[in-house]
């Protein structure tokens, strides 16, 4: 037989199991389906976190080491635009605007990675 | 009927378990320890390393000294070495050699030897008159091609591993291992990791993966492959490991333009010049990177049917293939690992051929 305390109790078991799934899924998608984020790692250090999604109008900025890059930055998206550095691979990688593109700079030691909703994989083989 | 105190300590129980329940529910999702992830600058390539421990930090810094380490003794572009003195005393005698070196080097003589020499480590003098690895690279003239060929041939690196030593026969000829010291040195560090108790991680130096286990929720490790037409990050598909190495080669890693014509950094040992293959890119997956990374060059310079014949003549290698013609192929042991996933859409997986 069922007390109307018992019911009390029930009610409160449910609605914290449902608070706690609710609370775990605005916890992890707050990070995950949150904005793209664009990632500048130098040596192994992130220089600098730019919210793509944010941006209003466009800009740029340069990265000096050995060598300098210049890197665009627009709405959604973004590129090496120049750099000094021999053989400009960067450069021509072009835009970047989905999660987990990257363009890297070897002779100056830099990569921009977009980061943004959990990858589908851990590492890409090229 | 139940007495009021027991209505209370029944009423209390259900509650405490009721917390419980909540605190199950939501504490098994942040188990996980977030990993330590390394980017380095080494071998002249981006070396990533993921690894699941608690000396983590430690243990990639040790992988990194081992792979400096490899670098220094097998490069050709920079002075000193074991694999410069080999080249120097070509034609003149036998130079003795350290264990990585004559291993490296035997490896890279059975893959030449296996692949007919569509894989040639005695290719080095084609690679120094292109300087594919220089700033300044360059198209030869053809007969400083032709003259080079007489001097590329696997078949004149002679190696005596109960002696310690290997020669090359004719003066003038050059190894080059750049093509599979990367794959050596991602199997030394997943020794490493193992010997330091490792259980979950991998390594990718410059795109050659190697991975040790699984995920640390033993699901396996989700290796993407490079879309060749896509910028870096993006695939066409994705393999799922636990424990072995997925090595690609493409003509998209490196090229440059000379007179409005793109030369990629594949030559063929035959030719001498840029391989022409119908293929634009080729993945590799074995235990062994360094079988791995040879096995990539070999199959991407032989083309899609002759790569595919050799890949069918080797135990324990399997490939991906993709095609100029937009294609994608594999062999039959990665039927179960491999997933088609192209964003772009503008390959298409040909399961049957």
């Amino acid at each position: 037989m069922l007390k109307k305390g018992d019911f009390f109790i029930i009610l409160i078991v449910i609605i914290m199991i449902a608070v706690s799934f609710v609370g775990v899924s605005i916890y992890k998608g707050w990070e995950d389906d949150g904005h793209k984020m664009a990632l500048i790692i130098q040596d192994n250090k992130e220089i600098k976190r730019i919210d793509l999604d944010a941006v209003d109008e466009s800009w740029e900025f340069t990265v000096r080491g050995d060598y300098s890059n210049t890197i665009l930055v627009e709405r959604g998206r973004i590129r090496f635009k120049e750099a000094d550095c021999p053989d400009k691979v960067c450069v021509d990688t072009g835009w970047l605007y989905k999660t987990g593109d990257m363009a890297v700079c070897l002779p100056n030691r830099i990569m921009i990675k977009i980061e943004g909703k959990p990858e589908d994989v851990d590492i890409v083989t090229y | 009927m139940v007495s009021g105190d027991d209505f209370v300590t029944k009423k209390f129980f259900v509650f405490a378990l009721s917390i419980i329940i909540v605190f199950l529910f939501t504490s098994c999702t942040y188990s996980d320890v977030a990993p330590f992830e390394s980017r380095d600058y080494i071998m002249g390539t981006v070396v990533i390393q993921r690894i699941h421990h608690n000396e983590a930090e430690r243990i990639s810094g040790e992988v990194n000294e081992r792979i400096a380490e490899i670098e220094a003794k097998m490069t050709i572009n920079k002075p000193g070495g074991e694999i410069n003195l080999l080249n120097d005393a070509s034609g003149e005698g036998y130079v003795v050699l350290g264990d990585d070196t004559l291993y490296v080097l035997d490896k890279a003589r059975y893959f030449s030897d296996v692949s007919n020499g569509a894989f040639d480590v005695a290719v080095g003098p084609l690679v120094k008159a292109w300087g594919i690895w220089s700033e300044n690279p360059r198209v030869p003239r053809e007969s400083e091609i032709d003259e080079l060929l007489k001097l590329v041939n696997y078949k004149d690196v002679l190696i005596e591993k109960d002696n310690d030593r290997a020669m090359l026969k004719k003066s003038g000829q050059v190894v080059d291992v750049g093509g599979i010291a990367k794959g050596y040195a991602a199997d030394e560090a997943i020794r490493i990791y193992k010997e330091n108790g490792v259980e979950s991680a991998f390594v990718s130096l410059g795109g050659n993966v190697a991975a040790l286990g699984g995920k640390p929720d033993d699901s396996p490790w989700k290796i993407g492959i490079r879309n060749p037409k896509g910028p870096q990050g993006s695939y066409i598909g994705i393999v799922s490991i636990k424990d072995g190495s997925v090595v690609s080669s493409g003509e998209y890693e490196r090229f440059f333009e000379e007179d409005g014509v793109r030369y990629h950094h594949i030559l063929d040992p035959k030719t001498g010049y840029p391989a022409k293959s119908d293929l634009v890119g080729v993945t590799i997956v074995s235990d062994l990177s360094i079988d791995a990374d040879a096995l990539s060059t070999a199959v991407f310079v032989l083309g899609f049917e002759e790569g595919m014949r050799l890949m069918e003549r080797i135990d324990g290698a399997e490939a991906v293939f993709i095609t100029k013609d937009d294609e994608v192929y594999i062999t039959d042991g990665l039927k179960s690992v491999f997933e088609f996933k192209d964003e772009s859409k503008e390959f298409e997986y040909v399961e049957k051929r």
